[in-house]
């Protein structure tokens, strides 16, 4: 049988079309016992939950975020004839992580789908401010040159949540035209509404910000796609439309120095689009059972937002603006060609290329300045559209040793082209080499290895010279780096043990040597396993474990001049998960388990030539996160539900920690404290289900 | 959330696969008489479930694979039904003398019985040029990963398919995304609400990196297109790669960030007139409690670190 299903795969394989259902003599296939699904199954679920207690960062995916109790309401259906398919689903109903969707259609002629989404992202319900709504200055204030001076402060401060939702409304559908034409259609409109956190700046002072913002975004896909029996092509319109519906955002400063009636005033983010034509597609040929697949995009961004005065003082004198608006534009063209081949038995090649290219196509012109609203700082600077081409070529070849062994190896180069930057051409060369060996369906271990170089031209340091920057920086993204590394991936499902085990290492360690300030070093290395070990039909357990450590050395100039303080990043963390799951107990009972552990360390060691070695507190994180749910069949068509959850959650951070509004005698901020929470949500539900459980052969 | 869209395209994509895949009469794989061809059942998928009949099989009937009205389906009219992707069973169906092992068939995921190429081809030949439009030579492909090893194709309800659980099949393999993702700072993938094909196209290898868009930046621009531009005022590496300074999967550090501010930022910029102090104990609040290390650091001040559209933004600050 084996024989035959080889034979048979491999013309499939190809491409080539082999033998069709129509020479096969189906006139006894009438298939009397098969339940195709008509008419409507569905179930619903019903219930409450308690949360134990405030915790906004908790309820960021869960929509538990306040202490109190909650309305669930969950459900799925499906309703379908002969012809017609429909279903829909709700989850969440009660909480600010809601969703709705419904999607239906005649499969094979045409499809829709309505979906609604929120998701809810609370930073901070520790924040406190004394800005009024509109960040004004409150009643009584009493302004000066530090915060230690403000002495209406600690009777001003408001609780004041940073928090937005997001909410995301999809709708589309594609329509089928015969065997070879189909177009598609999606809309999806998010919007973002809430608070962050932004600097209200002066000269050495500054505030933070609880910025209201309210953004939009429209984004459109259309597209119209070719089949052929061994390709396709598609050709495809993407618009993205941006609209904020605050285009300045105004302040007034808490600091009595350079005070002054008016308003601070900085733009908000721009209104802007994105529209993108893309015409992508493949084809198999029958030589060397090869696979062509290309895409070609061409893409505009544009942004014609009016400008803001340079200063919002009319006092404070400033030049006329050289534009009006931006007229800001960049094109985008992007394309990728790869094939892949099998020439002989046993070798499989690939080939990809790839290039990308931004061109900022906005005019460039001279503004003059006004320092932080005060003073005309009486030196024009040129706006600089930084754009960039970017191109990869990939080739690499795969070889079957022997029946369970493959060797592989690639070369990969990269090439990075860019404008007004310090380096204007930046290569990047890697080699890599891989042995597997994957024994017939119940083992692959794979170990693979390579370095790589990337190089410039030249570091032009006059780009920045103006600027004032140190001449012996190199920004990381820009300079010489090497990098070797290893990378081991195993999984295994031993033969007659239900135990499945994964695990995976990897190390790559990156070398800046011709960098004098800036990043000079950094290493990663991975450590994860997971174990899963199906006890039963009806029982299965699991173990997982993961560690990560990413390390990084930087040298720093205080004088200007050669280093004279080190920075050392020593970055980890590490979680472990244990969970078991029991179903049909007592053909009534389902049971589950997880529990998971994560803990973070963040290590920055800073020496200095006049202070020597003074460390920071480690930045800690920990995370214990438990659910157990239970489901009880009552009755076919009943079920009862019980979930606990609990999560305890606790960071030491030396940014938030002990920082009050007036600690920073030149910044008066919101106060945000570590996270620091632990609480239990409790809920209970009933589910019932219209029509059956199970599925039952026609008789 | 940006997980809809992505997630809802591939579903959708993935239905219009099916359609349009099994729409080709090449589908079916072989013929069942005649001297030379394989031999199938004498009765389909009725065959089949003499013995089959155990509610994971049957599920089928609750997916695309069994539209009957659906021609291209493979319970589709002349279709060949569980043979269609299983391949001939004629053998595996016939009587076995005692002691004999029975012939098998192919079968997918655990227990499964043929090469990965085998069992990707019996998928790509339908879905081959629609959902898997740049499967080859992806890094999925090179990877020699099967279809099935991600799809659960008799589920009511594709795990992988849904945004609730799709990670937990993605971090099988990608196991470092999942200690990523548990990281303090990082998406709502863990809880359900995104999922990995927010952002990658899993099929496709057109796309830099398998994401939804042509780059990392256009994928991130789909949700934070407050942060495209482009500005009067441009950060020269966010215009280039959101990676410079963030890490997606997930961080120890506040806005995904790669490294703790100010020595992010102090790892490109030491400006004359502005040095590039060193950020010690000494700016702690015990000590004198230093705009700039504390809170939001260089942030403090130079808020609009994605690019200014200010005439007087050019230093980021307004």
């Amino acid at each position: 049988m084996r024989t035959i299903v080889k034979s048979l795969a491999l013309p499939i394989l190809i491409g080539s079309p082999t033998i069709v259902a129509a020479d096969v003599d189906t006139s006894d296939w009438l298939c009397e016992s098969c339940p195709f699904e008509t008419g409507y199954r569905a179930e619903y679920e019903a219930g409450a939950s308690y949360a134990s207690d405030d915790a906004g960062r908790f309820g960021n995916g869960t929509g538990y975020d306040e202490k109190g109790t909650y309305g669930n309401f969950d459900g799925s259906g499906h309703y379908s004839t002969d012809d017609y398919q429909l279903d829909w689903m709700i989850e969440d109903l009660g909480l600010s992580t809601r969703f709705a969707e419904i999607s239906g259609g005649q499969q094979g002629s045409y499809g829709f789908y309505l979906a609604y989404r929120e998701i809810p992202y609370r930073l901070f319900d520790t924040t406190q401010t004394i800005f009024t709504g509109n960040l004004g200055l409150p009643a009584g204030w009493v302004g000066a040159g530090s915060t230690s001076g403000m002495t209406a402060l600690d009777a001003s401060l408001r609780t004041r949540a940073i928090e937005s939702d997001r909410r995301i409304l999809d709708a589309g559908g594609h329509w089928l035209s015969g065997k070879r034409w189909s177009v598609f259609a999606d809309f999806r409109r998010q919007r973002k509404e809430g608070i962050d956190i932004i600097a209200g700046s002066g000269f050495s002072q500054a505030s933070q910000l609880p910025r209201v913002h309210d953004y939009e975004t429209d984004q459109i896909d259309l597209g119209i796609r070719f089949r052929l029996p061994k390709g396709s092509a598609t050709l495809a319109y993407y618009g993205s439309f941006f609209s904020n519906k605050n285009d300045a955002l105004s302040w007034q400063s808490p600091f009595s120095t350079f005070t002054n009636p008016e308003r601070n005033v900085m733009a908000e983010a721009p209104d802007n689009e994105f529209q993108q034509l893309t015409l992508s597609g493949n084809y198999r040929f029958e030589s060397w059972r090869s696979v062509l697949t290309a895409s070609l995009s061409t893409g505009t961004g544009e942004q014609d937002e009016v400008l803001l005065p340079y200063t919002s003082f009319a006092s404070v004198p400033s030049e006329p603006l050289p534009r009006a608006t931006l007229d800001g534009s960049v094109d985008t063209t992007n394309f990728a060609l790869t094939w892949t081949a099998r020439p002989m038995d046993g070798l499989r090649v690939k080939a990809a290329y790839r290039y990308d290219d931004r061109d900022n196509t906005t005019p460039q012109s001279e503004w003059t300045r006004v320092i932080v609203d005060f003073v005309n700082s009486g030196e024009a600077e040129q706006n600089i559209p930084y754009s960039f081409e970017r191109s990869k070529l990939n080739l690499s070849a795969e070889y079957r040793l022997f029946r369970d062994w493959r060797v592989s190896a690639g070369y990969d180069y990269k090439t990075l082209d860019r404008d007004f930057q310090e380096v204007a051409e930046q290569t990047e060369d890697t080699g890599w080499g891989q042995v597997r060996w994957r024994p017939d369906g119940w083992a692959d271990l794979r170990l693979r290895g390579g370095t790589s170089r990337r190089d410039i031209d030249r570091y032009d340091t006059s780009v920045t010279a103006s600027a004032g920057q140190n001449p012996l920086l190199r920004k990381y993204n820009l300079a010489y780096r090497y990098r070797e590394f290893v990378e081991f991936v195993a999984s295994a499902s031993l033969p007659n043990a239900p135990l499945s085990v994964g695990a995976t290492f990897y190390r790559s360690d990156d070398n800046y040597s011709r960098s004098q300030l800036g990043m000079t070093d950094a290493r990663e290395r991975r450590l994860t396993t997971d174990v899963t070990w199906a006890i039963s039909e009806t029982a299965s357990a699991y173990l997982v474990y993961g560690d990560e450590q990413i390390e990084a050395a930087q040298l720093g100039s205080a004088g200007f001049s050669d280093a004279d303080w080190s920075a050392a990043h020593d970055d980890n963390f590490d979680h472990v998960g244990i969970g078991f799951a029991l179903r049909n107990i007592g053909e009534k009972l389902d049971l589950r388990f997880d529990y998971t552990r994560g803990n973070g360390d963040s290590a920055i060691g800073v020496t200095t030539d006049t202070n020597g070695f003074r460390p920071l507190p480690d930045l800690e994180s920990e995370l214990d996160s438990l659910r157990i749910e239970v489901e009880y069949r009552s009755s076919e068509h009943l079920e009862v539900t019980a979930t606990l959850r609990y999560e305890q959650f606790s960071a030491d951070d030396w940014a938030l920690q002990d920082v009050e509004p007036a600690t920073i005698p030149t910044l008066l901020s919101l106060g945000a404290e570590p996270y620091d929470y632990d609480l239990w949500v409790f809920g209970v539900g009933f589910r019932y289900r219209f029509g059956d459980r199970d599925i039952a052969l026609v008789d | 959330m940006m997980t809809a869209i992505a997630s809802r395209r591939h579903r959708l994509h993935f239905v219009i696969g099916w359609l349009l895949l099994l729409a080709s009469p090449s589908l079916s794989l072989a013929q069942a008489d005649g001297d030379d061809g394989p031999d199938y059942s004498r009765k389909g998928a009725d065959s089949c479930f003499a013995c089959h009949d155990d509610q994971a099989t049957l599920a089928v009937f609750r997916t695309p694979h069994a539209v009957p009205t659906d021609s291209r389906t493979p319970f589709g009219h002349d279709q060949l039904q569980c043979e269609a992707c299983h391949g001939p069973g004629g053998e595996h169906g016939a009587r076995v003398r005692r002691g004999q092992e029975r012939p098998g068939v192919i079968a997918f995921g655990e227990g499964a019985t043929g090469s990965v190429a085998e069992q990707n081809a019996y998928c790509i030949d339908c879905h081959g040029t629609d959902t898997g439009l740049g499967w080859h030579g992806s890094a999925h492909d090179d990877d020699t990963i099967t279809c099935a090893g991600c799809h659960t194709s008799h589920a009511a309800s594709d795990p992988i398919l849904q945004t609730s659980t799709q990670a937990n099949v993605c971090y099988d393999c990608h196991q470092q995304q999942r200690t990523q993702s548990l990281k303090p700072f990082a998406h709502v993938v863990d809880e359900g609400k995104m999922d990995c094909g927010s952002c990658h196209n899993v099929h496709d290898t057109t796309f830099d990196a398998m994401l939804v868009r042509q780059t990392l930046n256009q994928t991130c621009h789909e949700c934070h297109a407050e942060t495209r531009g482009p500005h009067l005022w441009e950060h020269a590496p966010v215009a280039e790669d959101c990676s410079n300074c963030h890490d997606p999967h997930g961080s120890n550090h506040p806005g995904m960030l790669t490294m703790r501010g100010p020595m992010l930022c102090q790892s490109c910029h030491s400006q004359a007139g502005h040095p590039s102090l060193p950020q010690d104990a000494d700016g702690l609040p015990s000590g004198m409690a230093s705009q700039y290390l504390l809170g939001q650091n260089c942030m403090n001040c130079h808020g609009q670190v994605h690019g200014s559209n200010h005439p007087s933004g050019s230093k980021l600050m307004r």
